[in-house]
């Protein structure tokens, strides 16, 4: 007998935005976020509390996957930016600050969702139009006949995750690991089109981080007592690798629902040994000189092998098959350490982080000046350009001009905030009135001050505080200016310590960020299943 | 799926503070002169005896975060190093409260974290100059000077920073033979080598009534002294010159004086000297590594003959056999593998003894049901009996007969078994006179797989004859006599064949609840050299480094008050930050706080060698040397100073009645350095770590006096 129950009514709510409760978990999440944004940025410890591993990191990733959020708008946005992260790596807590920033900053202004929306469009094909032009003035073009912008790019990374625990020495040392290793996978003759090779990432951990190594090729490892047997190596000529990743331990198959029925007096171990001893015979006919499996050998095989002069190293793991299957292509080993599990788990993180931003460098050779300065510089170029072209912007879109004066002021206060972000420990945030690069100063400046002798460098480090230059603090109101486009190409090259972020990260970081507001903002109603 | 967040570091920062309360609980157990623990489980009521920071923290309640990152950051330098736990659990406590203090004095985040960093950055640079390169210490090692010949040789723990009065260096003088019960120890062929009661008490601040009433003692003595340490440090006046710029640091670091004709490099190339100031007060452990040691060299020479490669202390091939109920003077070392098996095997042994017999090696179980690692067994497999009058033996008796056939067919008379053996094979074997041991130590499995020949197989049936090795000797070990070892009803054998690299070091402690806390103090001294003679290095140990740190970073802090405008901003990563502008105000307190860190270090290390009567007054000495390192301009000319006369047996006028002679006190480099940084990155994690992020957690499983604090997702 079945029995049927009502189903439950769903559940609709209007509005979601205005609801007291989301509005306090979004300002929980981006407090999470934006404390843990950038070089001083704080470290969060993630555990299950219930003894499980600690986790301390400040990276969107690891952050991201450990917090289980509950609300459909929050999903919305760490789904986004997951997905952001597992494209491009970098800029995940950028993208994840700017969407709430803007979600908050538009919320208060009260325009129509449509109107926001299309004005949002508007604004951020500016922005990136701007970024790609050949005048974006906080853009450099990479030179690749150097290696000074790559590994500025590489430092900035590896100097922003504080959770590496790496000192100034060490931060070097692993920028210019990561940058060899990168070097390592491109390969030396290409035909037309260029195939990267890959970088695997060995742990050694509990060593000095300064131990770390990289190795061209693949590292195996194997026990010392058959590294003993096989050394020295005597053989002069190519070794025949025979590859196999389905394991030869000699178990049966799973026999699903059925049942095996057997006589007694048959061995089915001894039956799967002997076909994995004929498969030796085969290799040995073969002339095999080195045989890897992915799993485990059977002892028998391995000892049938060994008499025949044969290496037989098996469990070596999926990850490192991969990269066995197509070992002529340019391979490489990173040696990673660091001196506990939670740092060394940050640090490799960070150095896929910082391979993968190499990669992209070179599909798309620009980086963007980091630091804060692409943030206030971008945000007062869009200042500028709607004040002054304010009819051309607005074109058919039946916005009127206070529309898009409000929005712009949201739009570009977010982006500024985001920068601000980078600062934790109270100090006054500046921008200068000719590149709109980002500054800082220490807390409770006077209002009356030299300012070039109480700052230094702008965040990027391009430009010192002893040029002619006028600041204003960055939450203050703005007069509009138009910041110097054209970055002048002596300025770049004198500059070695420059901080610099990932050009199409951030791109994308950007464009996600401004749709997952759109998408947010335009909600106006959640309806839940309740069966 | 609920996510807590909670805020750590409002007002005060829980998590350092919980880091300093972890760390006082280890306060005794550093230094030379450990202060064991009981533990007691309140629900078992059974009490653990410890003496290790490991082992403490085994017996802790770490499952807070910060108390999980502390036991995390303990086990890797214990796993990598096995030395320097205390140090490391110590500082983290010092540098937290150190680190706390610089929040209270309003610090930012950043800078405390920059400029401790590299604070300790200079400070290990610093100490570079206090490095003793070793020398070729096996050269002499044939001579008769061992470390039971040591005498009259004792150990002051911390010679560098010396009680300046001599109040108390009498009081434990009548104390030595009750510690000590007269005993004897055999070497191999079972001659008393030498009395024990020589191997005083630990951290006994010698000075002999006895020596100072009969001249004649004391000269003999003296003379013994030198001949000890006929190779320690030199020293010269020029050590006193306030100005240390004759001294410069070699490429590799180490100190040589500069200007003088033949340039003194300091050394050490003395094995004695050297386990000695390694010792670190346990001389019972040490004198069995040093025997380890020296057995270990006498068979390599023998291998090799004279052409050969430099002789490498191979820790892997040093196995200890614990004897728990025996007395403690019969820990001792012997070449071969000595093990514990049952009395049931007294006939097998006999008939076994005095010839030489094969062996085979099985890595894994040694049971009916084993197999390989990897191997899934299949459940759904029916055996079809084919016909009901035809009753088989059972399984185990068909698969024991297969064992007992190969060990047959192949004249096997020994097997060493990794994991489990058949409790019914056991008994098959000794029936049929063969000896098989399980729970066998991989090391010795393979020592013996190269002396004997065999190739360790997983399989009973892989064996061959290839796999076979052979001229293997087992024999009764009857070092302990046989009324002792009969009282706790086991017997001793020893495995042995021709050649083998493996030393056995038999621990015995009469208490069963002290053998575990012998056996890690075995390791610990046994590592220590280990590391010493693998890094050719040691550091001038007993708080001369830490010190040297102290008043580096004393100097360092006063310079930087001094000089205000001094740019230092390449210590900060973000060099365009207004922090970077800020540093120099900040630099001078928090390395003051950092070098109070290793103040309270210091002081608890000498508080705990029994030398003073409160760590106040350890603390008060330590500021007296301070100043006069200080004031000689060169704290490492001065430290070198203080170690040359105490070494060379000038008698200081402050200490006019010590007449014993100190010898050095010796620390690891790398493992020392490790600890320290460890340490700080440790307390440095916690101090920049702001929430504390519960997953999959509901709002009920946090107790609800604990929610207050707790934001939900």
């Amino acid at each position: 007998m079945s029995r049927l129950e009502a189903k439950k009514p769903s559940l609709c709510k209007s509005e979601p935005l205005t609801n007291e409760r989301v509005r306090a978990t979004l300002c929980v999440l981006k407090g999470i976020l934006t404390s843990s944004y950038g070089p001083s940025g704080r470290l969060k410890q993630l555990h299950n509390g219930l003894g499980g591993c600690v986790c301390t990191t400040s990276q969107s990733s690891a952050l991201l996957s450990n917090l289980s959020v509950t609300h459909p708008i929050l999903k919305i946005l760490t789904t986004s930016v997951q997905n952001h992260v597992s494209c491009l790596s970098d800029c995940g807590l950028f993208t994840a600050i700017l969407c709430c920033n803007l979600i908050e900053n538009i919320q208060r202004i009260g325009l129509k969702p449509t109107t926001v929306i299309k004005l949002n469009k508007q604004l951020l094909s500016l922005c990136t139009s701007y970024l790609q032009s050949e005048f974006c003035g906080c853009r450099i073009r990479v030179d690749f006949s150097s290696t000074q912008t790559l590994l500025c790019l590489v430092r900035s990374i590896v100097a922003s995750k504080p959770a590496c625990m790496l000192t100034r020495q060490e931060i070097d040392h692993i920028s210019a690991l990561i940058l060899r290793a990168f070097l390592l996978t491109i390969p030396e003759n290409t035909k037309d089109r260029l195939i990267l090779g890959e970088s695997i990432i060995v742990p050694l951990k509990g060593q000095r981080v300064t131990d770390s190594t990289v190795l061209p090729g693949i590292l195996v490892e194997m026990s010392e007592v058959q590294l003993m047997k096989i050394l020295p190596i005597k053989k002069t000529d190519a070794f025949k690798v025979a590859l196999f990743c389905a394991s030869l331990s000699g178990d049966f198959p799973d026999t699903g629902e059925g049942t095996i029925v057997v006589n007694s007096g048959v061995s089915l171990e001894n039956a799967v040994l002997d076909q994995l001893l004929n498969l030796g015979r085969q290799l040995v006919s073969d002339h095999v000189d080195l045989v890897i499996c992915q799993k485990v050998v059977h002892p028998s095989l391995k000892q049938f092998l060994s008499t025949h002069h044969m290496i037989a190293i098996d469990r070596v793991g999926a990850a490192l098959m991969e990269a066995l299957s197509k070992v002529t292509a340019t391979i490489c080993s990173l040696l990673l350490c660091n001196r506990n599990d939670t740092a060394w788990d940050e640090l490799k993180l960070t150095c896929q982080t910082a391979l993968h931003v190499l990669q992209l460098t070179i599909k798309e050779p620009s980086v963007l000046l980091g630091g804060g300065c692409t943030e206030t510089h971008l945000a007062a170029y869009i200042r500028h350009k709607t004040c002054n072209e304010s009819e051309s912007i607005l074109k058919d879109d039946g916005c009127t001009q206070t529309e898009l004066i409000l929005l712009t002021d949201a739009f570009c206060s977010a982006l500024e905030s985001v920068a601000g972000s980078l600062e934790h420990d109270g100090g006054e945030i500046l921008t200068d009135m000719k590149y709109g690069h980002f500054w800082t100063a220490q807390p409770e400046s006077p209002s009356v001050v030299n300012w070039p002798d109480l700052l230094s460098r702008c965040g990027c480090g391009l430009y010192t505080s002893q040029e002619e230059l006028r600041w204003s603090f960055l939450k203050s109101t703005h007069h509009s200016f138009a910041p110097q486009t054209c970055l002048p190409h002596e300025a770049v090259g004198s500059a070695n310590n420059l901080t610099l972020d990932c050009f199409t990260a951030k791109l994308s970081g950007l464009q996600v960020a401004v749709d997952t507001a759109n998408l947010i903002l335009d909600l106006s109603y959640i309806i839940e299943d309740k069966n | 799926m609920v996510m807590a967040c909670r805020v750590i570091n409002k007002r005060r920062h829980v998590g350092l503070q919980q880091l300093s309360s972890f760390s006082g609980t280890g306060r005794t157990l550093l230094g030379p002169v450990k202060s064991s623990k009981f533990i007691i489980d309140e629900e078992s009521h059974e009490s653990m005896l410890i003496s290790s920071i490991v082992r403490l923290l085994e017996s802790l309640d770490l499952t807070s975060a910060v108390g999980q990152l502390l036991n995390e950051a303990v086990q890797t330098q214990n796993s990598t190093y096995k030395t320097g736990t205390s140090t490391l659990l110590l500082l983290v406590g010092a540098w937290s409260s150190a680190a706390e203090e610089c929040l209270h004095l309003g610090v930012p985040i950043s800078l405390i974290v920059s400029i401790m960093s590299e604070g300790l950055n200079s400070c290990i640079e610093e100490v570079v100059s206090l490095q003793v390169p070793i020398h070729n210490v096996f050269d002499h090692v044939d001579n008769t000077k061992t470390f039971s010949g040591l005498d009259t040789c004792s150990v002051n723990l911390c010679p560098f920073l010396q009680i300046p009065s001599d109040t108390g260096l009498l009081k434990e003088h009548d104390l030595k033979d009750v510690a000590s019960p007269s005993l004897t120890i055999y070497n191999l062929s079972g001659i008393p080598v030498g009395s024990p009661k020589l191997f005083r008490p630990q951290a006994e601040v010698e000075a002999n009534k006895n020596i100072l009433q009969n001249p004649q003692i004391l000269k003999k003595s003296l003379l013994a002294d030198n001949h000890c340490r006929k190779s320690i440090l030199i020293h010269s006046r020029h050590f006193n010159r306030p100005d240390s710029n004759q001294w410069i640091n070699k490429p590799e670091g180490f100190l040589e004086q500069r200007g003088a004709a033949t340039p003194h490099t300091y050394r050490c190339n003395d094995l004695v000297e050297l386990e000695m100031g390694l010792s670190h007060g346990d001389h019972n452990s040490m004198k069995l590594v040093d025997e380890a040691v020296r057995l270990q060299y006498q068979n390599s020479s023998m291998q090799q003959g004279n052409c050969s490669v430099p002789f490498m202390f191979d820790i892997s091939r040093i196995f200890t056999c614990c004897l728990p109920g025996v007395a403690e003077t019969f820990s001792c070392v012997c070449p071969g593998y000595i093990t514990v098996v049952s009395i049931s095997n007294t006939t097998l042994i006999k008939e076994l003894q005095n010839q030489p017999i094969r062996i085979i090696l099985i890595e894994g179980d040694l049971t009916e049901n084993y197999r390989h690692l990897g191997f899934n067994k299949a459940a759904n497999i029916n055996t079809l009996l084919e016909s009901v009058k035809f009753q088989p033996d059972s399984s185990e008796e068909r698969w024991t007969n297969n064992v007992l056939q190969v060990l047959i067919k192949f004249d096997v008379n020994l097997v060493l078994v990794q994991g489990n053996v058949s409790e019914y094979l056991i008994e098959k074997c000794i029936q049929s006179k063969r000896l098989v041991i399980g729970s066998v130590n991989n090391s010795v499995m393979q020592a013996f797989a190269e002396a004997s020949g065999a190739v360790q197989v997983t399989y009973i049936t892989q064996v061959n004859e290839n796999c076979v090795g052979s001229g293997v000797c087992v024999n009764f070990w009857r070092s302990i006599p046989s009324d002792v070892i009969d009282r706790i009803n086991i017997m001793t054998i020893m495995i042995k064949t021709e050649g083998i690299n493996l030393v056995t070091v038999v621990l015995t402690s009469p208490l069963p609840a002290q053998m575990q806390a012998k056996e890690d103090r075995f390791w610990t001294c046994a590592y220590r050299l280990y590391y010493a003679l693998k890094e050719q290095k040691v550091f001038l140990g007993g708080g001369a480094i830490e010190f040297l740190c102290l008043s580096h970073l004393q100097i360092l802090a006063e310079q930087s008050l001094s000089k205000r405008n001094h740019v230092c901003s390449g210590w900060l990563h973000n060099t365009s930050s207004w922090l970077a502008s800020s540093l120099t105000l900040y630099r001078s307190t928090v390395l003051k706080c950092l070098a109070n860190g290793w103040h309270k270090y210091l002081s608890t290390l000498m508080y705990n060698t029994a030398n003073y009567s409160s760590e106040l007054g350890a603390s008060t000495v330590i500021q007296q040397h301070l100043q006069n390192a200080t004031d000689s301009g060169s704290p490492s000319s001065y430290i070198l100073n203080e170690y040359s006369k105490l070494n060379s047996g000038i008698f200081n006028s402050g200490t006019s009645n010590k007449l014993e002679q100190i010898p050095s006190v010796y620390d690891n480099v790398t493992p020392k350095i490790e600890a320290w940084r460890r340490a700080l990155d440790l307390v440095l994690l916690v101090l920049q770590t702001d929430s504390e992020i519960i997953t999959g957690l509901g709002h009920t499983q946090i107790n609800s006096q604990e929610t207050e604090g707790f934001l939900f997702l």
